[in-house]
């Protein structure tokens, strides 16, 4: 036999409707093996719509896919697997109540003899698993819910490596990683595609994707536009390609922070967040940049009251508050869109106006009433505002894409006209396209008086958006700089807590 | 093929040479409470005051040898549904019907053995029935997707119907002596139920802690989307989980006839609600506020003790009902505020 296998896995004419809506039409993807092949496209362009198809959790209306040129007809994720085909599903975590190491070789079959588990041999695999990634200083028998959540993605995407894979699928992977991290990912994903299996890559940043791969398949409206070699191409090109339209500059013009003080915190210390004390003022957007477990979150948590803290003040509009729950802090004008969208920003079971109403019941009702037409058109505002791609306000928002669960976080908060906004990691799983008009949108509600603070990992995004720029390592502030004209290398050695040379 | 994108790629990605481990230097104990040991205690040092307070009150009589016995003997069956209970629980439904099922399987034991049918026989059949029961309730929550609410509500209805029809409505008696000696035969000088309790408690025990198919109820438990999309046969699981209880629920039934050297249609009802709450009085025990068999077992010593004790000094049973609840909520508030300052 002379013809070798050109395409480890093939996909043709797949499509796939929800409700009468096309998610995909058509589409065809061919992988060959020891590729990186990255899957791009906006929100909802039907990207792990796809992935849940090819590992079979969804089946295709039409269309066939071939493992090395054997036909599948995929029945469930077993199936799948047992074909070579494993995904790392986007936004999917850990199981908390279970040990870190039986979570990396979950649903794989747990090691055992006679059904009784083999526990020795289970800690074994997953500590061998972790220690690929770098990250054997995580104890394999502890609960997965007391890890971080940097560390929980971790072990997620360990079970995804754990399994034997001809192909390993993963669904932007990257989104809740910090650079260490991901260049420790990366490695990986660089071994095993000597090792001659094909990655199929998701990622909505672009540099990364320049990185790493080595073929590009970008789609658009449940349909595929064009694959081509990551060589041959450039980051403005594929942007055109992804959005139909060429991208106008990502950042908005900065504007001119008003006069006095909106928000000022005073040796403000809490659960990993130590002695604290900045200010910002009406229309200024004041960005906070630091490695994952810094103490950003919190810092945010902590002043939108969702968090205590031990000691320290914080001022808002000359007045001292003293809130101590979100309810509290959201009647003074402060408002925080959380990092976890699954489980802190939205009801999954729920419309996107029902969503966006229960954060603005003041706001639509009367005496106790909610006007329906209010959420409809409060709702209607915040999809063509924030390009919330959706069948209307009443789709429930469990089915909508990634991106567009965290737009409607977004819109819910955006919508009550907060004071001081607190954003943590607000573009995160977010397309080229949209990212910049929430860029936009953080900008305007800025001229119109609100202060705002970003907590972001992307320090690009922070040095483009906004104003000046706090950095924080192991709790503390550790750096402030202007953002125009700043330079990442010396966020860095802020964010390692070293002082600039 | 590509070989050279991937030295092209490389060298891009040696870009910022970054020092060792810096992600989690506070990540030791991220959710650790202030609160946590004592929540995680309170229940069980509740439990210890209430066996002090009515060994203080009537030492005489409650902290004897033989009311422990008391104690071990009433709470051996309502053991046994919690333990199956907890399974349920575990895997993040729960089961109404428990204590209709137990009720039909004590019917139909006797009916079997009044039929003239032998002791294993009639036993087994009991069993099959529970199990089919359970196979039901498995049906229609993990593969029809009814919520557990509403299909054990359902079942237990039905299920109580038919343990009507089983006695026709009335007490059956005259069972076998060898029949009667399983709940009210002793074995060490100890009645034999406690021994099936036990045994029944450390199979759980072991089966959730040690076997595959325990852990997988972990899982689909503690995250039913992410064990299902990794590969786990989520709907296989929650399924047997039923069954389990359905089986659990019928030895209780049968081991209660024996010891009545009777059986009603509605003898096992009341263990339903009392299961429950020991599962629930458990979990808050547990770190993760997860069912588990330990915390269960304390349950139902608590239960035990509390209806034992009361009766000791003299309460009136509807006083008992009434103080068994506000336990209940008392205790399990009393876990949730620990939650609170950590979520
Ligand atoms: N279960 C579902 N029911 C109805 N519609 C769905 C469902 N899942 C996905 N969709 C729709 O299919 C389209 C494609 O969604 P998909 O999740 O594949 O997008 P995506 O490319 O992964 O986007 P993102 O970058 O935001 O993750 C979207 O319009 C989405 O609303
Ligand atoms: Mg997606």
């Amino acid at each position: 036999m002379t013809t070798t296998i050109q395409h480890v896995l093939e996909a043709e004419g797949i499509t796939k409707h929800f409700d009468g809506v096309f998610a995909l039409d058509g589409v065809d993807l061919r992988i060959r093996p020891g590729e990186i092949h990255a899957l791009l496209g906006e929100n909802g362009a039907g990207k792990s719509t796809l992935i849940k198809i090819l590992t079979g959790v969804y089946s295709p209306d039409a269309g066939s896919i071939r493992v090395e040129a054997q036909p599948m007809a995929f029945k469930g994720v077993g199936a799948a697997h047992k074909a070579g085909v494993v995904a790392l599903y986007q936004e999917l975590s850990i199981v908390p109540n279970v040990s870190v190491a039986e979570n990396i070789v979950l649903g794989d079959e747990l090691p055992s003899r006679g059904g009784l588990v083999d526990w020795k041999e289970l800690r074994r695999v997953a500590r061998k698993q972790l220690e690929r990634l770098n990250q054997g200083h995580i104890p394999v028998h502890r609960m997965a819910g007391r890890l971080t959540p940097v560390q929980q993605t971790m072990v997620a995407v360990a079970r995804a490596i754990a399994v034997e894979a001809k192909v390993l699928i993963l669904d932007e992977p990257t989104a809740a990683l910090t650079d260490h991290e991901i260049q420790d990912l990366f490695r990986v994903l660089r071994s095993l595609r000597a090792e001659g299996v094909a990655i199929l890559y998701v990622s909505h940043r672009l540099e990364e994707v320049f990185e790493l791969c080595d073929r590009a398949t970008i789609m658009r409206n449940g349909t595929v536009i064009t694959t081509t070699e990551v060589a041959d191409t450039t980051i403005d090109e594929v942007i055109s390609t992804m959005v139909g339209r060429r991208q106008d500059e990502l950042f908005p013009a900065r504007g001119v922070p008003g006069p006095g003080t909106a928000v000022e915190v005073a040796g403000l210390s809490g659960r990993r967040v130590k002695d604290a004390s900045f200010s910002v003022r009406p229309g200024e957007v004041l960005g906070i940049g630091g490695l994952a477990g810094s103490g950003r979150s919190e810092l945010l948590r902590i002043i939108a009251g969702a968090q205590r803290s031990s000691s320290g003040r914080i001022v808002v509009d000359g007045q001292e508050c003293s809130h101590r729950t979100v309810a509290a802090a959201l009647d003074r004008g402060i408002a925080l869109v959380p990092e976890e969208r699954r489980s802190q920003g939205v009801v999954l079971s729920q419309s996107i106006g029902e969503n966006i109403a229960v954060g603005n019941l003041k706001a639509i009702s009367k005496w106790g009433l909610v006007a329906g037409s209010r959420i409809r058109s409060l709702a209607s505002n915040s999809i063509a505002e924030l390009q919330i791609k959706s069948r209307g306000h009443q789709q429930i928002v469990g089915q909508l894409s990634g991106g567009n669960q965290q737009k409607v976080v977004l819109a819910k908060y955006l919508a009550r006209n907060p004071k001081v906004l607190l954003l943590d990691e607000p573009t995160r799983g977010i397309d080229v396209g949209t990212k910049s008009e929430i860029y936009g949108l953080i900008r305007r509600l800025a001229t119109q008086g609100t202060a705002v603070i970003v907590v972001s990992s992307e320090l690009p995004e922070l040095i483009g958006l906004a104003d000046r720029i706090i950095l924080m390592h192991e709790g503390r502030i550790s750096g402030e700089v202007p953002a125009e004209g700043a330079d990442e290398e010396q966020l860095l050695t802020y964010c390692y807590g070293r002082a600039a040379s | 093929m590509n070989t050279a994108q991937k030295t092209q790629a490389e060298n891009k990605a040696a870009a910022p040479p970054l020092p060792g481990n810096v992600s989690a230097p506070a990540g030791k104990r991220p959710y650790a409470s202030a609160l946590g040991p004592i929540k995680s205690g309170g229940t069980i040092i509740g439990f210890a005051l209430l066996v002090a307070a009515f060994g203080l009150m009537r030492p005489d009589v409650f902290l004897t040898f033989g009311n422990l016995r008391n104690v071990l003997e009433q709470v051996a069956i309502l053991a046994i549904i919690a333990a199956v209970q907890t399974v349920v629980m575990v895997v993040g439904n729960f089961d109404l019907s428990v204590g209709a099922t137990a009720s039909v399987s004590g019917a139909v034991v006797a009916q079997l053995l009044i039929a003239g049918q032998g002791t294993a026989v009639a036993v087994a059949g009991a069993l099959v029935v529970g199990a089919l029961v359970g196979a039901v309730n498995g049906y229609l929550t993990a593969y029809l997707k009814l919520s557990a609410f509403v299909a054990t509500l359902a079942t237990m209805t039905s299920v109580s119907g038919l343990a009507f029809i089983t006695t026709d409505g009335t007490t059956l008696f005259g069972l076998p002596q060898g029949f009667m000696s399983l709940g009210q035969g002793r074995w060490l000088g100890l009645p034999i139920p406690i021994f099936m309790a036990a045994a029944v408690a450390l199979v759980v025990w072991f089966v959730l802690r040690n076997t595959t198919i325990g852990r997988r109820w972990h899982a689909v438990g503690g995250n039913a989307e992410v064990a299902k999309l990794s590969g786990v046969n989520v709907n296989r699981v929650r399924f047997l989980a039923f069954v389990v209880a359905g089986v659990g629920a019928a030895l209780a039934g049968v081991v209660l006839t024996s010891r009545l050297a009777s059986a009603t249609a509605t003898s096992g009802d009341s263990y339903m609600l009392l299961a429950i709450a020991a599962v629930f009085l458990g979990m808050t025990i547990s770190k993760e506020g997860t069912a588990n068999i330990g915390g269960t077992l304390i349950g139902v010593g608590i239960l035990g003790v509390l209806s034992n004790g009361l009766n000791i000094i003299g309460v009136s049973t509807y006083v008992q009902q009434f103080l068994t609840g506000i336990i209940i909520i008392a205790a399990v508030a009393f876990s949730r505020l620990g939650n609170k300052g950590v979520s």
